[in-house]
């Protein structure tokens, strides 16, 4: 280390935050519970946390907010989640950053520090997963790494809780670190020249500074009123100076710089061993990444998940919920007391009536989709916190691939498959704008939630195997055409796949039974109020009479295109509210004898493809923006449609036995 | 990110350091290095070619500039400067070599960095096209210099096969259960770049290759990464 200003500050007392920042998958959730009691989403698939979650601690009688960012290699952040994390650290004058490191991998924890380090901001490291690194025979030295970085150090296992207290104590008095300067002298000499061109004011000038000999002017943005035309022009005279003297872009150099002394730092303070053992995890991993295993095993899990959501929950589960607990005791229970105590035709049968707020959408809400949702959050989060999810997505990512994205968009697909609404949310995983794009679309399209999945498979159960088939063939069809031409057609680039694979975890109970809790919450008020907002909306079209009008103006559209009952025509327009409400419809009618068998799958695929519900369809605007939300809808409609009409006429002509 | 700040500012640092050892060339290599130099020129974008004459008369000497439009290499028009067919072929050939012995130096004789510069001046003269394909397949057919410029495929680069007998590869080469270290990265895709080298994969880092299909599965420190092929293509290990 060259000179160096030791700058041991007191701190002004007046920030209140305390943010934790780290690599993916570092256990950052876990230790945010642990600080703030709080519970948060966490899982073991890289990248989950999107959004930024905060909760409050108390340290010595003050009360701070405690940010979790979502995880990020670098302060130069390539995705949409590195990037919150980036704007959270940069425009925060935080209490304390904690770093949460992965003490299995000393160099990418190490070169996060070096640069939070820059922040000039007091700074404490936790050296997590310590169970695991000793099971591996890696062994790191907080003492050592303490004194040469002048920070606090603190080997933890998260899971056990093991070195939280000492964590908790050290937070009641952090302090600014001195700044380390590892670059070379004509480097060091225009950081020092640059930071003493920005105003006394800014915090964490050397970072910044550091930022801009990088290139990354996005800082610039951060403060407007800072970086004016004259100031931005002698930034840049510094910045093309010291370019002159490398033949390489300038970040390049001053990341190899970096990362020469966080090897230096990790030769010092860590040992490896000199045997590597086999462990079962590894043996386990390698056949899961398998080229033929892996898929065997991708379509086992497809399959238990099958088993478990679409058989036993939708199965069993319904059944029971919905004609033993909802059919036999609570709504006939129910029905008589409104018909008792609540006076006048029109509530009753607004509550209890055919289209009934308590026997339609309550009914629906808790004894259908209930049971099915909860099986496949289950389900998802053990997929999730088992660490299966980003060896799905090495497996998936050729046939990916052809859709114009790679195996990282397995995680908002599967997801879709229980909430379309939620998977959205998490494109924002994926690296370009394209990819999130198309994902959007495909999950618009689809990708059936499981709510819609459970009713689709029971009626598909009523008819022969063959409607099955076809149904599942013209999705995965549409799926692959639509991605293919999308990812020819729209502009942009693809991100390259680049993944890490976390070791196999034990799914931990607690954290699993939250989680599914949290989601479950998430979704019931996201859907409930919808439900119930589409009954009301279909008991006064009904008490109005207005729906056999709807049923003779779509005469054309359902009749004549797909050939199916004019009743049909209530439940795809029940479809735009919830797909899976409208599926719901679909059953009713099959249920009272109304369809065909021909008649039963081609509704069914037309109500697969059918326009995104009105939550998903919000969530589109809010991502994607109004324009391309419209487009989206608009193209998947027609698509619907079309599909649902090409199907009538093949089956028409076509002597397939259903 | 600014990949490229102001290509004019960009130097390659030969164009100064080696511009004593120039003079002292003979005419042959003198006019070797003058279509180096155009074709450095031209694939920064600087057609120019008033500018271009000043810069070889300086590096080099006064005679090269109309000894090469003379023999028919190089075509001046409306002051844009061009290679002919000819001086092309010729042109790409002489700067291939020159890169190759860069990476040589470099990569295989590990020869400290300052040095590199000088001495591939001289030994890229020496190279015949037998001893140029060997290093080239030696070196696992390299697509950049390690200033970062693309190096002109030969023959040899066409069909990968014969790999194996290299010392360097790209680690779309490796086979399951072979280590190697990284030697260097192909810099042309920047974020892809950024992403592997805070991913801890940078020259020094040892590998380990897992798999390979359907995508590469490699370990680096105690982490397991899955990469494309197109990835795999960009990182040169020496084997181990
Ligand atoms: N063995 C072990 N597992 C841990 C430890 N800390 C966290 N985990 C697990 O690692 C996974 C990722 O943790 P998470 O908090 O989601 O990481 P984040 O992405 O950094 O927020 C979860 O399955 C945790 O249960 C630890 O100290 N030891
Ligand atoms: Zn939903
Ligand atoms: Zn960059
Ligand atoms: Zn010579
Ligand atoms: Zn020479
Ligand atoms: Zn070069
Ligand atoms: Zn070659």
């Amino acid at each position: 280390m060259k000179e160096c200003h030791i700058a041991d500050n007191p701190l002004p007392d007046n920030q209140s935050s305390i943010i934790l920042a780290g690599n993916p998958n570092v256990g950052k959730s876990v230790i945010f519970q642990h600080l703030t009691g709080h519970y948060v989403t966490v899982s073991n698939y890289p990248g989950t946390t999107v959004d930024i979650t905060t909760g409050t601690m108390e340290v010595g009688g003050k009360s701070y907010q405690v940010i979790d960012t979502p995880g990020t290699l670098s302060l130069i952040p390539r995705s949409e989640d590195e990037r919150v994390t980036r704007d959270v650290i940069m425009s925060h004058i935080p209490w304390c950053i904690i770093q949460v490191g992965d003490c299995k991998n000393p160099r990418r924890t190490l070169d996060l520090t070096l640069q939070l380090l820059e922040m000039g901001h007091p700074l404490i490291l936790v050296l997590n997963m310590g169970d695991e690194a000793q099971e591996r025979g890696i062994i790191p030295n907080p003492k050592a790494l303490s004194e040469i970085l002048r920070i606090p150090v603190i080997p933890t296992v998260a899971v056990t809780g093991q070195g939280i207290p000492a964590l908790k104590k050290l937070l009641v008095n952090p302090y600014v670190p001195c700044t380390s300067c590892f670059y070379s002298p004509d480097i060091e000499q225009a950081i020092k020249n640059i930071s003493s061109l920005l105003p006394e004011t800014l915090a964490s000038k050397r970072r910044i500074s550091v930022k801009l000999l990088s290139g990354d002017a996005s800082v610039k943005s951060l403060f407007p009123d800072v970086f004016t035309q004259s100031l931005s022009l002698n930034i840049d005279q510094i910045v093309d100076a010291l370019q002159e003297h490398y033949s390489r872009p300038l970040d390049l150099i001053l990341m190899e710089e970096r990362l020469e002394h966080v090897e230096s730092l990790t030769n010092k303070t860590w040992t490896f061993p000199h045997h590597k053992t086999t462990t079962w995890n590894d043996t386990l991993s390698r056949w899961t990444l398998h080229p033929f295993w892996g898929m065997v095993t991708a379509l086992m899990v497809l399959y238990l998940m099958y088993l478990f959501v679409g058989s036993f929950a939708a199965g069993t589960l319904v059944d029971f919920f919905e004609n033993t607990l909802f059919g036999k005791y609570i709504t006939p229970f129910v029905t008589y007391w409104v018909k008792h105590l609540v006076p006048g035709e029109f509530i009753q049968q607004l509550l209890v009536g055919e289209y009934g707020l308590f026997t339609m959408a309550i009914t629906y809400a808790l004894g259908l989709i209930l049971p099915i949702v909860t099986a496949f959050f289950l389900f998802f989060g053990i997929l999730e916190d088992s660490g299966y999810l980003p060896r799905l997505a090495v497996t998936m990512d050729r046939i990916f691939r052809k859709m114009g994205l790679n195996g990282k968009a397995v995680l908002p697909m599967v997801l879709g498959l229980g909430c379309d609404t939620m998977a959205t949310l998490t494109t924002r995983i994926l690296e370009t704008k394209k990819e999130r794009v198309i994902t959007t679309i495909l999950l618009t399209l689809a990708i059936p939630c499981s709510a819609q999945l459970g009713v689709i498979l029971g009626m598909l159960g009523g008819i022969s195997g063959w409607g099955t088939l076809i149904w599942l063939f013209i999705l995965i069809s549409s799926m692959i055409l639509v991605g293919y031409l999308s990812s020819r057609i729209l502009p942009g680039e693809n991100s390259s796949f680049i993944l890490e694979i976390p070791p196999f975890r034990m799914p931990q109970i607690s954290n699993l039974l939250i989680k599914t809790l949290v989601r479950l919450e998430w979704y019931l008020k996201e859907a409930v109020p919808m439900f119930a907002l589409a009954t009301f909306l279909l008991f006064i079209l009904h008490w109005f009479g207005i729906l056999e009008n709807i049923e003779r103006l779509s005469e054309p559209l359902v009749s004549s295109l797909l050939g199916l009952p004019k009743e049909t025509a209530e439940a795809f327009l029940i479809g735009f509210l919830r797909r899976d409400y409208g599926a719901a419809g679909l059953y009713n009618i099959a249920q009272k004898g109304l369809m065909t068998h021909k008649q039963i799958l081609v509704s069914l695929v037309t109500i697969t493809l059918f326009v995104p519900c009105v939550a998903q369809f919000l969530v589109n605007i809010k991502e994607r923006g109004l324009k391309a939300a419209l487009y989206i809808s608009l193209f998947v409609l027609i698509f619907a449609f079309m599909a649902g009409g090409l199907l009538n006429l093949l089956l028409t002509w076509l002597p397939i036995p259903l | 990110m600014k990949t490229n700040p102001n290509p004019n500012n960009n130097e390659n640092p030969s164009d100064n350091d080696i511009k004593n050892l120039y003079s002292e060339h003979r005419f042959e290599h003198r006019i070797d290095h003058g279509l180096c130099l155009i074709w450095h020129e031209l694939e920064r974008g600087n057609t120019q070619a008033d500018p271009i004459k000043e810069k070889m008369i300086e590096a080099i000497d006064t005679r090269v500039f109309d000894e090469l439009t003379r023999s028919g290499l190089i075509l001046e028009e409306n002051n844009l400067l061009e290679f002919t067919e000819t001086g092309k072929t010729i042109a790409a050939d002489i700067v291939r070599r020159r890169r190759l012995a860069e990476r040589l130096f470099e990569d295989v004789l590990e020869i400290p960095k300052g040095e590199v510069e000088s001495r591939a001046n001289e030994f890229e003269h020496l190279i015949d096209r037998h001893v140029e394909e060997s290093i080239c397949i030696l070196l696992g057919h390299p697509r950049e210099c390690p200033h970062g410029f693309a190096i002109p495929p030969g023959k040899c680069c066409a069909d990968k096969e014969d790999q194996l007998e290299s010392i360097v590869a790209s680690l779309d080469h490796f086979e399951p259960g072979e280590s190697g270290r990284v030697t260097y990265i192909i810099t042309r895709n920047h974020p892809q770049l950024h992403k592997l080298m805070s991913l801890g994969i940078v020259p020094g880092t040892l590998i380990h290759v897992h798999q390979v299909y359907p995508s590469f599965v490699i370990k680096v420190e105690e982490t397991q990464l899955a990469l494309e092929q197109k990835v795999a293509e960009n990182i040169y290990l020496r084997r181990l």
